[in-house]
């Protein structure tokens, strides 16, 4: 018998049982709730008089509708009605529904994926779901995270603790060698969805692996799951080893003592089986690559940030060219142009992506001593990341530099909570979408690493964080 | 849920094709509690049945007192398509509507009918344009859809066969939906979530403070 894969051991160690239609019912460990379309799943679950069947083995997290400015207020800070009415309604369904929530005024707040790993949530081996399409970012942590519905799956989990899933076929994704410099793991999972595409994963769970991802540190590893759904994969996984129980250890969930010592064993029994197979496997070389930046309006849309917006005629494939046709009439960008002259007017540091102690440090080595020529600004990931920034004194740094720094949430990456990119706007943002419209009617987005996007604040365009 | 087997009611022609979930619940409607006496049957097709000053569109079916009381609606193609907003099934489940007929429907779309109870059935295009012309020529008339035997009676009474997928069927004729489903596996949840809570002992739990 052929070894099993780390998703294959995580995901056979949930199955409840099988229906004969071939989808499998699995046990949630742990379901993360954000206050986006959840309203839909608890105004439901009140019509129908049902209730959480395990309340504890969920977390209410406030992040998606929350401003990043006037915290002290509260909810009445919030000038819009509605978005306050959004944040409110969390609020209620949580206590209704007798569910552990941080909320706005939580010391612990911020993103949910920051603060699944942050507080020691996510650990190797279980089953985590949560109505966000980066749930997948826990996977760094050997979770098996999968992102869910809003309305029927979150209401299907809170009353029953389980999900219907089918079982993806697994990918590998090997990325081998020594990154150069300036060449971080935001550049990679670009790289990555640049070559397979938004769809090169979908029906896949991938397991990242290889002497590059090894190298890298938790952060690192959480911006590459965490834009799996950029290739198209629900899940993406790495991994557990000494990294990974270095980072969990001691922190607030984390297994303690005799528990500590037990999780460890069941942890390192995780790892894929060197006789393992997977249905698809690709490789990347690390030293091939480089800092990337989106020019288009799809992840995929991405290049080298020494290379030029592509010409339409020069592509074969119809679909593709009418898409980068559309696309760079979108971005209001010519054929040929050098990425490097491209001019922004904003830039935007945070969301699921990029908004970790590391990723902070990383734009502010860049901005230290510098001024910014663009507005912008800085959302940690959470309080915990803004507490650490702090006592670095890299907030300093940044506003120093001429950028705000701002309270956590998941503001300007889709702009949910009113904090958008205005029309015809171009900003460099740490983020994970650029999509039309994603940061707001008509915005333009460039999506890129901490380090490139402070490199193109420093000079009011795409640069390259290498010559910095 | 109201278990679904045989339906006789008035049947309302809808003649617009590609009617996507952003007509059938818009977006200003997203962010409201949809509870008991304050549903989302206002917002279904609003911007249809309503003209710019809300006033009620003469043309749309039933706004005319011949359909006021339909129970069913036969749409055009492609009904459902765009956005996987599950409130577009709770609008047309508030409005009144019991069952669904058309040629084609998004599978999203069709999913979220179900789980809320109301069947979606499909036939050629062919067969809707005839019934349409039928409920055309003689608004009001009623159509039955026998779920069971899975036909459906048109006006002039010609009794056409449609497919349903046998899961779909048996959760429509039950009156369940997928918690219901799995709630009747509640002993073999009980027993997995023992053994692993036994196995996986420091499974991390937040509390409320």
């Amino acid at each position: 018998m052929s070894g099993r894969t780390l998703f294959e051991k995580v995901w056979g160690d949930h199955v409840v049982l099988r229906s004969p239609l071939g989808e499998e019912l699995l046990y949630v460990d742990f379901n993360m709730i954000n206050e986006g379309q959840s309203f839909l799943a608890f105004d439901q679950l009140r019509i129908e008089g049902r209730t959480a069947r395990r309340p504890q083995q969920n977390l209410a997290v406030t992040d998606h509708y929350l401003p990043t400015i006037n915290r002290d207020r509260g909810p009445a800070g919030i000038a819009n009605p509605e978005i306050r009415r959004v944040v409110e309604m969390m609020d209620e369904n949580a206590t209704e529904f007798k569910l552990p929530h941080v909320g706005w005024w939580h010391p612990d707040q911020g993103i949910a994926h920051v603060i699944g790993p942050e507080l020691g949530i996510s650990q190797p081996g279980m089953l985590i779901t949560c109505n966000d399409s980066h749930t997948a970012t826990h996977g760094a942590c050997g979770v098996l995270a999968v992102p869910i519905g809003g309305g029927n799956q979150l209401r299907h989990v809170i009353a029953t603790q389980t999900i219907w899933l089918k079982k993806p076929r697994t990918m590998c994704i090997v990325v081998d060698g020594s990154l150069p410099n300036a060449v971080t793991a935001k550049d990679v999972i670009l790289a990555i969805i640049g070559k397979i595409g938004v769809g090169g994963a979908t029906g896949f769970a991938i397991e990242f692996a290889g002497s590059a991802i090894r190298a890298m540190s938790m952060e690192g590893r959480l911006t590459i799951c965490n834009m799996s759904i950029e290739a198209g994969a629900r899940i993406g996984m790495i991994g557990p080893d000494e990294t990974t129980f270095n980072f969990v250890h001691g922190r607030s969930y984390a297994p303690k003592d005799a528990d500590w010592e037990r999780a460890l064993a069941y942890w390192k029994r995780l790892s894929t089986d060197t006789d393992a197979s997977f249905d698809r496997e690709i490789s990347f070389e690390a030293a091939q690559l480089a800092p990337m930046v989106t020019w288009g309006t799809s992840p995929e849309d991405c290049s080298p940030v020494n290379g030029v917006v592509p010409d339409p005629s020069e592509i074969g494939d119809s679909d593709r060219r009418r898409h980068v046709e559309r696309a760079l009439d979108y971005m209001k960008l010519k054929p040929a142009t050098p990425l490097q002259q491209i001019t922004i007017d904003r830039v935007f540091i945070g969301s699921c992506t990029n908004s970790r102690i590391e990723d902070l440090r990383a734009a502010a080595k860049v901005l230290k001593g510098r001024k910014a020529r663009v507005p912008g600004m800085v959302s940690p990931g959470s309080h915990g990341v803004k507490r650490q920034a702090e006592a670095e004194g890299l907030h300093q740094i940044f506003l120093d530099a001429g950028l705000e720094w701002r309270e956590p949430g998941c503001s300007m990456c889709n702009g949910s909570n009113g904090e958008l990119v205005a029309p015809g706007e171009r900003c460099a943002s740490t983020t994970n979408r650029n999509f039309e419209g994603r940061q707001g009617r008509g915005a333009l987005t460039h999506i890129m690493s901490p380090a490139m996007v402070a490199a193109a604040a420093v000079h009011g365009q795409l640069s390259d964080a290498r010559r910095m | 849920m109201q278990p679904f087997t045989v339906l006789t009611a008035v049947a309302a022609p809808l003649e617009v094709a590609k009617v996507d979930t952003g007509m059938i619940l818009p977006g200003r409607y997203m962010r409201r509690h949809r509870r008991p006496g304050h549903d989302y049957g206002e917002a279904f097709l609003y911007d249809l049945r309503f003209d710019e000053k809300g006033q009620p569109n003469p043309d749309f079916p039933t706004n005319q007192p011949a359909y006021r009381d339909a129970k069913i609606l036969v749409t055009g193609s492609d009904f459902g398509c765009g956005s996987s907003r599950e409130g577009a099934a709770f609008a047309v489940l508030d409005f009144g509507l019991k069952a669904l007929i058309g040629s084609s429907f998004a599978e999203i779309f069709q999913g979220n009918c179900v789980q809320n109870g109301i069947p979606v059935i499909t036939f050629p295009e062919a067969i809707i344009h005839e019934v349409w012309r039928q409920l055309r020529a003689q608004p009001g008339t009623e159509m039955t859809i026998d779920l069971p035997n899975q036909t459906v009676v048109t006006p002039d009474g010609s009794v056409h066969h449609f497919d349903i997928s046998p899961l779909r069927k048996d959760r429509l004729t039950r009156g369940i939906d997928d918690i219901d489903v799995t709630l009747e596996y509640r002993a073999s949840i009980d027993a997995f979530e023992a053994r692993r809570r036994a196995l996986i002992s420091w499974l991390p739990t937040a509390s409320r403070e």
